[in-house]
Parts: structure tokens; sequence; C-alpha cells
């Protein structure tokens, strides 16, 4: 029988998604909510249907059946790291192919305290903290003397805590405690914010490591137990709410200077993030996500069971046979069953790969989110530059206000850091974004923000 | 904001005219439409009771996953423009599948009206909006027209792309809140009415309008 996916997603990730199933040959199905009818997932698609809501499982499963699609594609976001969802996908009376790993997999690696349990008894790092929600302000005491003495025992300077609701995420619901008097009260209000907002007053206790870089381990498994990766990604410039702004890969410089060997650093961040995917016999793309100081410790932080938004940026420094990946392509395949076709061997990594996001946010003022009409974006063509965006160039597009208003993903690859980073500041300085805001005022975006930080590539910065 | 009576007259003419207002029935979400339940031309009656516990008029069965759902009227009126070519058909969600004309109640023709007296809060975006807990809580106890507002109280939050944002009142003087336009967490387009407020001083101004509406349009 012929596959057809269901693509449950939107913007620019959907358009990923439908031009790898248009590589492959196989159909695909898109969906769409209301206020997304002038994106151009929706423009491009040919089998089309409106929903209701990107989360509502029902809608989607209804389509699904109805268009006769056989496997669902998550994208990123939405449903897919919904162990909930990726079960009832293929335990329903009429199953379907998952594209990601197996249900237990996304519950159990999406389980930050479980997924941090299992790393330390495998023996991998990860950061200093209570494996375990703390629910009393005695044992929270406690857990906060023997983590303040861990950390000074690693070296680090003045060392500080962060209390975490345990159901929270995305920079919600955590606080730093730098002594022990701050503890209690810290304590009681994220207790009760948790409690509050996410029904759980689960709270955990962690090192806070100063100084870092954010690296990122790109992983691939197939269902014949075959596993490689696609290097690594530096993700450490953020916005201050710790969301994703530039990206590059490889995850490490080879001009930049380190106090440790970062080809050792690497191979050891790869062969533990291995180490834990074998353990779920995970099968399909993910990340590892991990801290790296200055000194070359690194700590595990979390496991992303799905695609990345950044994933390109690793398929343009990968070659095998001297083509480049395509790792979308590649989760299609594995998720049909597909064995790999190469081994680690065969994968050859070229050149420095950077992903600029552009996006309407007002970065002098707390990055607020920006609503409005994008009036024109346009871009030069150029052989060393991928854009990746839903919004329309010939005609007038409305951000919608459901969803973040991420406008467009820039990919820029190069044969060096250096030309690579040339190139992006080039490209930041020709791209095109105007538009009005919905009170009649000019739409701002970030590039000003991402040039400035450009020159902060491969550079540890402080938490 | 004034209204002259002249003007007032107006726009009672103009309800006069057309006392109806026309409501779009869409599906809530996509599935098969396995029955209608009522027939062009129908009376509905939407929900009643003190706590409007008496659910509306069914309307048309919708079966989604294997799950019947009976969608109801939300309001009064008359059922018109049935699509019973959509009967035994998918649809998908946001499908106009009938339409119910709705006679105004006098109630709902001062609504409209004040909307040309009062000083409008309008929604600054799209989004959902919901009274912040502060005022809320005011307005339940000391009921509208009652509860006053300076520059810099909050009156709302907005959930806007995934953010909370406070809206603060932003007028110099005391306001009464004498009436509120949309529904907690209720999509609401930009620039549509929020709250509708009055200065103290007008209050028995807009009285008077009132009384005049309930004059010219007893039921």
């Amino acid at each position: 029988m012929k596959e057809k996916i269901l693509i449950a997603n939107r913007g620019e990730i959907a358009l990923r998604i439908m031009e790898a199933c248009e590589d492959l040959g196989v159909d695909y199905v898109v969906v769409y909510t209301k206020e997304d009818e002038e994106s151009l997932h929706v423009r491009y698609a040919k089998e089309k249907y409106r929903i209701c809501d990107y989360r509502d499982m029902n809608d989607l499963l209804a389509v699904a059946d109805e268009s006769g699609c056989t496997a669902v594609h998550p994208g990123y976001g939405f449903l897919s790291e919904n162990f909930r969802f990726a079960r009832r996908v293929v335990k329903r009376s009429r199953p379907l192919i998952f594209i990601g790993p197996s249900w237990e997999a996304i519950r159990d690696l999406g389980n930050k305290l479980f997924m941090k349990k299992l790393a330390k008894d495998l023996g991998i790092p990860v950061i200093p903290g209570t494996t375990e929600p703390v629910y009393n302000e005695i044992e929270a005491e406690l857990k906060e003397e023997e983590l303040l003495e861990e950390l000074g025992s690693l070296g680090v300077q003045k060392p500080s805590l962060l209390v975490k609701a345990v159901a929270g995420g995305g920079g919600m619901g955590i606080e730093e405690v730098k002594s022990l008097e701050e503890l209690r009260p810290t304590f009681r209000k994220i207790r009760a914010y948790a409690k509050r907002l996410f029904g759980d007053e689960g709270v955990i206790i962690e090192g806070k490591i100063p100084v870092f870089q954010h690296l990122e381990v790109q992983l691939l498994g197939s269902k014949h137990g075959e596993y490689v990766h696609f290097g690594t990604r530096n993700c450490t410039i953020q916005s201050p709410y710790k969301q994703k702004r530039i990206e590059i890969a490889p995850g490490f410089s080879y001009q930049e200077t380190y106090s440790f060997d970062p080809k050792k650093v690497e191979e050891e961040i790869i062969n533990y993030s291995i180490k834990l995917a074998k353990a779920f016999n995970y099968d399909s793309v993910g990340t590892w996500e991990w801290l790296v100081t200055p000194d070359g410790k690194f700590y595990l932080m979390e496991v992303n069971t799905r695609i990345q938004v950044e994933n390109e940026i690793s398929a343009k420094i990968s070659f095998i046979e001297n083509k480049q990946v395509n790792l979308i392509k590649e989760q299609i395949r594995v998720a049909f069953g597909e064995k790999l076709g190469y081994s680690q061997k065969d994968i050859e990594f070229k050149g420095t790969s950077i992903e600029y996001r552009l996006i309407a946010e007002d970065t002098k003022k707390g990055f607020i989110p920006l609503s409005g009409t994008i009036t024109q974006i346009s871009w030069p063509e150029l052989p060393w530059l991928t854009m990746r965006t839903h919004v329309p160039q010939d005609k007038p597009y409305a951000i919608p206000t459901q969803f973040d208003p991420n406008l467009a993903l820039a990919i820029v690859y190069g044969e060096t850091f250096e030309e690579t980073k040339k190139r992006g500041l080039t490209l930041l300085d020709q791209i095109i974004i105007q538009g009005i805001t919905s009170d009649g005022k000019e739409l701002k975006t970030n590039i000003s923000f991402l040039k400035e930080k450009t020159e902060f590539l491969y550079k540890f910065l402080e938490a | 904001m004034k209204i002259e009576y002249e003007h007032l007259n107006v726009i009672l003419q103009k309800f006069k005219a057309n006392p109806y207002k026309i409501f779009k029935v869409n599906t809530i979400h996509t599935g098969y439409i396995r029955e209608f339940l009522v027939k062009e031309g129908d009376e509905v009656k939407g929900p009643s009771g003190k706590w409007l516990e008496k659910p509306g008029t069914p309307l048309f069965v919708l079966e989604r996953e294997k799950n019947l759902k009976t969608i109801r009227a939300h309001i009064n009126g008359w059922v018109q423009n049935l699509r019973t070519d959509l009967l035994g058909r998918f649809v998908e969600a946001e499908e106009t599948i009938l339409e119910i004309k709705h006679p105004l109640s006098q109630q709902e023709i001062i609504s409209e009206i004040l909307l040309s007296a009062l000083y409008l809060v309008k929604a600054p975006e799209t989004a959902k909006y919901v009274l912040s807990p502060g005022l809320a809580a005011k307005i339940e106890k000391e009921g509208l027209h009652k509860v006053r507002i300076k520059k810099g109280d909050e009156l709302l939050i907005m959930t806007f792309m995934k953010r909370e944002t406070p809206i603060l009142f932003k007028e110099d003087g005391v306001f009464l809140i004498y009436n509120i336009y949309f529904k907690p967490f209720q999509l609401v387009e930009r620039e549509q009415p929020l709250i509708g407020l009055c200065p103290e001083e007008q209050l028995p101004y807009l009285e008077k309008i009132v009384s005049r509406i309930k004059e010219e349009w007893p039921i």
C-alpha cells in the first residue's frame, strides 16, 4: 500500500515536511486552522482540511481517516512530544504510523526527572540536582545544602541554585536562590505558582551552571538497531527567556581556543547520547541537549524526541556520497521501517552552517511578540542561502495572534566559520522585512539583535 | 459621548425596520453530519433557566472518531439557509451549517445603542480576554454601574501569542463599568468592544436613554 502522511503542523515545518514527502514520492495531506488560511503551507498543498486546533487529536485523526492517511508527522511543538497522542496514533482500531520514536520513549525521555535518573544510572553526567520532586521545605533545605557543597566541589565559584516547577518549561516557574535564607520563601512561591498553573506543586532544585555553551547532539536511530549521529550544534545564543535565536553547526569551532580538547568533549557527549538512545531502542531523529562549561565539563539537560527547528544546519554539514542529508526524509524513511543504508563512517562533515530565526518581536522591550501585517519580505537569491518561510511574498500577510510570531528561518552555509559568519551578516544586511503593527506603527523584527549576537557565536555566555 | 435625541430616533427606526440579527451556526470541529434535527423555518430556543442550565434546541448531530455530538441552538430564533446537502458528508471545522434569524430583545437593543453612547475599551489585538481577577470580584460583589475605575487600574488580562499581558486603564478621570461585551476566554477580534464605561456624571443621562428605548421597544 502506498503511504500517505497527515502533516499535523503548520507554517515552515509543514512546508519542509511537504517537500520531503514530494522528494520521497509519498502523498500527504495538510491541515490548517482558520487563522492560517493565508499561510503558504495551505496555498501549496493539493489536499487540505480546516481543523479547529492543531492540538486537537480527534480532529487530526478524523482527517487522517477521511483522507486515507497511513501515517502522521507531528513536526515540532504542538503534539510532537505528547506520548498520549503517539500512543493513540499507533494503538487505535485503524492504527497509523507515528513518524517519531515509540510512545514509550517519548514518555520516558520527556519526563525530565525520570530521564535524569536513568541517565545517572547509566553513568551519564547530568546537572547536579534532585531526581525526585520535592514537596516539603525541610527536605528542600537539606537538598540545598548538599547541592551547594557538590557545586563547590566541582569548582563552581559563588554557586547558586535554580528552584523549578517540575511541570514547568520554556523558562516558566524558575527562580534563582543564592543563599540558605532565600530558599524557603522562593520554594513556597514556586510551589504555589506550580500548583496554580500546572496543578502539580512538585518542585525540583538544580545547580545553576553560571557560564556555559549549549550544545546539541543530532541522532538518528532505525527500527533495525542502527544508530548514527549528524554531529553537534551550538545553540547558546538565546533570548533572555531561553528561546533559541541563532544556532550553528558544528557545535565547536575548530579555530577557537578552548581550555579543553573540544574534539574529545564532542566525542564523549555523542557517545553518551547514543548510550542513552540505545537504552530506549530509540528509532527516529532526536536531539540530546548538553551544557558545556568553560573547563570542559558537560551535563545532559534534556532530550527532544522530535525533529528540531534547527535540524537543517546539521543536515547542511553532513554529506553521504557527497550529497547533503535531509533529516526529515531520513525521519520518514525510518518510520516506514527502512534500513538506513549507510553507517557512521559514510557520513562526512564539511563546512559550517548558521540558522537565524527571524521573528517579529521587540528585543528592546522584553522581547515582546508583535502582531501586525507583513507588507514586504524579501531576500537575495544566493547559492549558500536556504530560506524557510510560510509568509507569502506576493501579498500582505497578517501574523496570526494565536502562535509565536516566527516569520522565517535563514540557513546559511560556508566552508569555514569565518566565511559563514560573513555570509550571515551580509544576508542580515540585505534581508527586508517590513510591516505595520496592529496599531499602525512600524513592525519591529529581531534582525539587529541577530546581527549583534552573531559576534558571540562559539563564546561561553553567562546564564 | 452623547447621542442626540434626534439621532436616537433614527437609530431606533433603523432597528424597527429590521429587528433581527443573523447568527451563523458553524461546526465546532470536523466530522460527519449524521442527522438534522430541525428544518428550514423552525423556531429554536437558546439556553434558558436561571443559570442557563436548560440547553438550547438540538440542531444537528456531528460524528467524529465514533463520538456523536448534538449541536444545539445558542440563541432564540428561526432556522434559515439549512445546508441539507451536507447530510452524511464529512465537513471541516468552521463550516456554516445553518443560520438563526434572531429577533433582537429589548436588552440587546439597549446594548447595541449604548455602543454609541459609552466610552469603549476595545480589543487591542485579536486575542482571548478575561477580566482582571480583582475587577471581576468587585463587579460580582457590587454589580455593574457601581464599580469605579481610574487611570492605572488593571482592567483585563489578554492572552496573546502564548503570553498573558495585563491591560491597564489609560484615561484620566473616574469611570463606571456600564457593560461587558465579551465572554471570558472567548476569542475577540481586534477593535471589537470589550467593556463599556461612562463617567459617573453621565449615568442619569444614560438612564434617560435607556428609559426612552424601553418606551419605544416595550418587549
